[in-house]
């Protein structure tokens, strides 16, 4: 067992804090050792408000995810997601110096480095510059222009970048709790990694991933990430309709969201009630179970119509012959693919990671998908995987981080 | 700079006779609340059926209605009743207005004594000659609908003989406390908002030296095409400090009836007071209005004004009042009618000697030689120029002319209480999507 790597993905959610440890073997499979979490505070909306109060419940899963995996956690991958952070698409161009005409790699970083030319916001510092297409003297689909004889080399990117500060806060969360933050990954690019296959990421298929503070998506067409964002709205939204709406405890919302909820409405038979407990276990209040499913109904719709929004803006929604994957904690909500069925008008399932082996009921939870997926991500930027082009821009990438810190 | 104004209907100086009427149990609590907040050089009055709610009231001049038909109690919601009341009392009213060229009559509607007196009350005032304004207020949805449709009719009434009527919804008010919160804060908010928005007509009408009141601007604001009396709203802020121009603006707009200021959007016109002490400066002013026009759509007019009060201090002081029409489809946007532009005080300021305007704000423009009040011409106003250094407010997205009615309530964010709020299309998005599409959930 000599070429094991161990590899922690964590995910500083606004519900829930997850921790994955996994060891990434010779021949590039993945196996879940350990899944650590704690119940997230001081994060609200996928961002960290309260950062001491973040900084124990980073710790509390760092230590559970050791525990469980007998491993001490020295560094991590990081997700992170918020609504500060938002993506464009640029394409980068290079003339090749006259004395050549063969594309070499270092040509590479010049191209991205002309893609990101296009200014982000100051105040804003990159965070993922993904290649999507090359076009040598403009003929595209190029896959690998190393070697071929061209003038011009372009490329299409996919530019991810966020708010500097938010994303520092962040890390010094993390690093003042002990471990090293290896690189910082927006949530849903690394989700896409373990719960899309390539077949699906060829058809075209979009990835919703439904969390306690916000709604991250991604799309892929034709192979491609074509676009990606974080809507600042989860299930906590849910939870605080049900809370206000129903007059109770946000506690009690929460569980009742869990226990009862449904995104159906329509479906349950007039009069059909719900008791709702009190502390001592006797019979309390009774609501309608038509009311609490219009709440959640309505707050899950307004997700789905705001997402829908940006996908028609950008223009990729007809192109997802895969349909759509619901994941995170959110997409447990009974009726909730139904919905997004009708939303959007293409087939959609519920999904989790997969690609990965270890304990079932790590990987099988919804939850968890970002967590692993850090780990799948942070798998390709290793030196021992077979050399692939992506890796390649992404190695090339990693050191360009180190100017923002 | 000083223009001149047009069409000058009343003058409006420091000794205008203002009677501050409180008609009925919610318009005498009005006036206590008043006085509470500081008026003065208005003569009170407080009209009501129930003879110990009459005892109890501040007013210097009081008038008991029905003194035989209802005997010292109130007119148990019944607007008959109260009007046969007020009837009975018709000399007394007389002879109370007689003097007054203002008449403000407070009056909350769908009870007995309000919705029946008042617009006898306006008559009589208006026979005296006096410009009558109604402040009235619509009781709040949870009082029933037999209230409500009374409240109507006696708004409707007193339309008639009002040369300005506005309304406030009492559901509006009540949404400045928590959900959860007692009856009594919901009234209570009510009663503040309704005082505060007295204390500047009350202010308007007392503008010092050349400037006039034209019941022509305020009118202007409530002119709308349908019967109905518009709906107001109305928000105050004030603020010190470094910052103290956009924090007075964020107080202003955060008054629940505000709707931070996505109502603005919709209005067609807007009356803005900025006043301040000494130190204000044109900058101050200007960040205040540059942030401010960021909420206020294409088509809206703002009726400006601005007043140096050297008793504020530090404190910049910004009201905003506009009104949108009862029927949100109504809205059409007035012609582009030409206002002359007339400051304000937002609040009753003593009767002063003319101040002179101290040297060191070099950037204010000279004052007149009576008054520290300053207005531009309306040219000017036209080019205030971009404030570079802008505030860190940031602006809310722009919206379409949002009319609906139902204020959203902006409490009502619970777990997201101190989170900055996603704002989406104008809508904040942490407010239950139930709320803000109207779904009926019980």
């Amino acid at each position: 067992m000599s070429n094991e790597h161990i590899i922690v993905g964590l995910e500083i959610g606004t519900s829930q804090i997850c921790c994955v440890v996994g060891d990434l073997r010779s021949d590039g499979t993945i196996r879940i050792i350990g899944v650590g979490t704690a119940p997230s505070r001081g994060v609200r909306k996928g961002e960290i408000v309260d950062f001491e109060t973040a900084g124990t419940c980073i710790r509390e899963a760092l230590v559970d995810a050791e525990e469980k995996s007998d491993v001490m956690i020295g560094a991590v991958y990081l997700g992170v997601s918020g609504a500060h952070i938002e993506s464009f698409n640029n394409r980068g161009a290079i003339n090749i110096p006259e004395q050549r005409d063969e594309i070499r790699e270092e040509d590479f970083e010049d191209v991205q480095a002309s893609a990101r030319e296009v200014s982000i916001p100051s105040g804003n510092s990159l965070l993922h510059s993904i290649l999507q297409h090359y076009y040598v003297d403009g003929q595209d689909g190029v896959l690998n222009p190393v070697g071929l004889l061209g003038r011009k080399l372009e490329a299409d990117f996919h530019i991810i970048h966020g708010v500097t500060n938010r994303i520092q806060n962040s890390i010094r969360c993390v690093k003042e709790v002990g471990p090293e933050v290896l690189e910082v990954v927006f949530n849903p690019v690394a989700s896409a990694q373990v719960v899309l296959d390539q077949n699906q990421k060829s058809l075209g298929a979009l990835v919703v991933d439904i969390g306690g503070g916000t709604t991250d998506f991604i799309v892929y067409v034709d192979g491609v990430l074509k676009q990606s964002g974080c809507l600042p709205i989860g299930g906590d939204h849910i939870t605080n309709d049900i809370s206000l709406g129903l007059r109770i405890p946000m506690a009690r919302a929460e569980k009742l969201k869990i226990g009862e909820g449904s995104a159906i409405v329509g479906a349950s038979a007039p009069g059909d009630m719900i008791v709702l407990k009190d502390e001592t276990g006797f019979a309390g209040r009774e609501i309608e179970r038509e009311m609490l499913n219009t709440i959640v109904h309505c707050r899950v719709r307004e997700i789905f119509e705001l997402l829908k929004r940006r996908l028609d803006a950008a223009g990729n929604v007809s192109y997802l012959a895969a349909g759509i994957m619901l994941t995170g904690g959110g997409s447990q909500i009974p009726g909730i693919a139904q919905l997004a069925e009708e939303i959007f008008a293409m087939p959609a399932q519920l999904t989790f990671a997969h690609a990965v082996s270890g304990a079932t009921s790590a990987f099988e939870n919804p939850r968890y998908s970002t967590a692993i997926g850090l780990i799948k991500y942070a798998a390709a930027l290793q030196p021992e995987r077979p050399k692939s082009l992506f890796s390649r821009v992404l190695r090339k990438l990693s050191f360009l981080w180190s100017w923002i810190f | 700079m000083i223009s001149l104004d047009r069409n000058r209907a009343t003058a409006a100086r420091q000794d205008l006779r203002i009677a501050i009427v409180g008609l009925g149990g919610a318009g005498s609590t009005v006036l206590d609340r008043l006085v509470l907040d500081g008026l003065s050089g208005a003569s009170l009055v407080a009209i009501n059926t129930d003879a110990q709610a009459l005892a109890g009231s501040v007013a210097a001049e009081k008038i008991q209605l029905g003194r035989s038909l209802t005997r010292g109690l109130g007119a148990g919601g019944d607007p008959e009743i109260g009007f046969l009341a007020a009837k009975e009392a018709v000399g007394e009213i007389r002879a109370v207005l007689a003097d007054a060229e203002l008449v403000i009559l407070c009056v909350g509607l769908g009870g007995g004594t309000g919705s029946g007196g008042a617009r006898l009350v306006a008559e009589l005032a208006r026979e005296q000659g006096a410009k009558v304004v109604v402040v009235a207020t619509l009781p709040f949805t949870f009082e029933g609908r037999r209230r409500a449709e009374q409240a109507e009719e006696a708004l409707a009434a007193v339309q008639r003989d009002a040369d300005l009527t506005m309304c406030f919804e009492n559901d509006g008010m009540g949404d400045a406390v928590a959900p959860l919160a007692g009856i009594q804060d919901a009234f209570s908010a009510a009663d503040q908002t309704i005082s505060q928005a007295v204390r500047a007509l009350a202010g308007l009408a007392r503008r010092r030296g050349l400037m006039h009141l034209g019941f022509d601007e305020l009118a202007t604001i409530l002119r709308f095409p349908s019967e109905a009396a518009p709906r107001c709203y109305f928000g105050f802020g004030e603020a010190d400090g470094a910052n103290r121009a956009n924090d007075a603006l964020a107080r202003a707009l955060k008054n629940p009836m505000m709707d931070k200021g996505r109502l603005l959007d919709g209005a067609p016109n807007v009356l803005v007071n900025v006043a301040g002490g000494s130190g204000m400066t044109i900058n101050e002013v200007q960040i205040l209005m540059e942030a401010l026009n960021r909420y206020v759509g294409e088509e809206t007019r703002i009726l400006f004004g601005v007043a140096v009060e050297p008793q504020l201090g530090e404190k910049m002081s910004v009201t905003i009042l506009c009104a949108l029409p009862a029927d949100p489809a109504d809205v059409r946007l007035q012609p582009a009618r030409e206002i002359a532009i007339r400051p304000a005080s937002t609040r009753r300021a003593e009767p002063e000697p003319a101040i002179e305007e101290p040297a060191a704000p070099r950037d204010f423009p000279e004052p007149t030689e009576e008054t520290a009040d300053f207005r531009p011409a309306d040219d000017e106003l036209e080019h205030l120029p971009v404030v570079a250094s802008a505030a860190p407010v940031p602006p809310p997205k722009r919206t379409e002319a949002k009319q609906e009615q139902m204020l959203l309530d902006p409490v009502a964010r619970g777990r997201f209480e101190r989170s900055e709020p996603t704002i989406v299309d104008g809508q904040d998005l942490d407010i239950p999507t139930f709320l803000r599409r109207n779904v009926k959930v019980k």
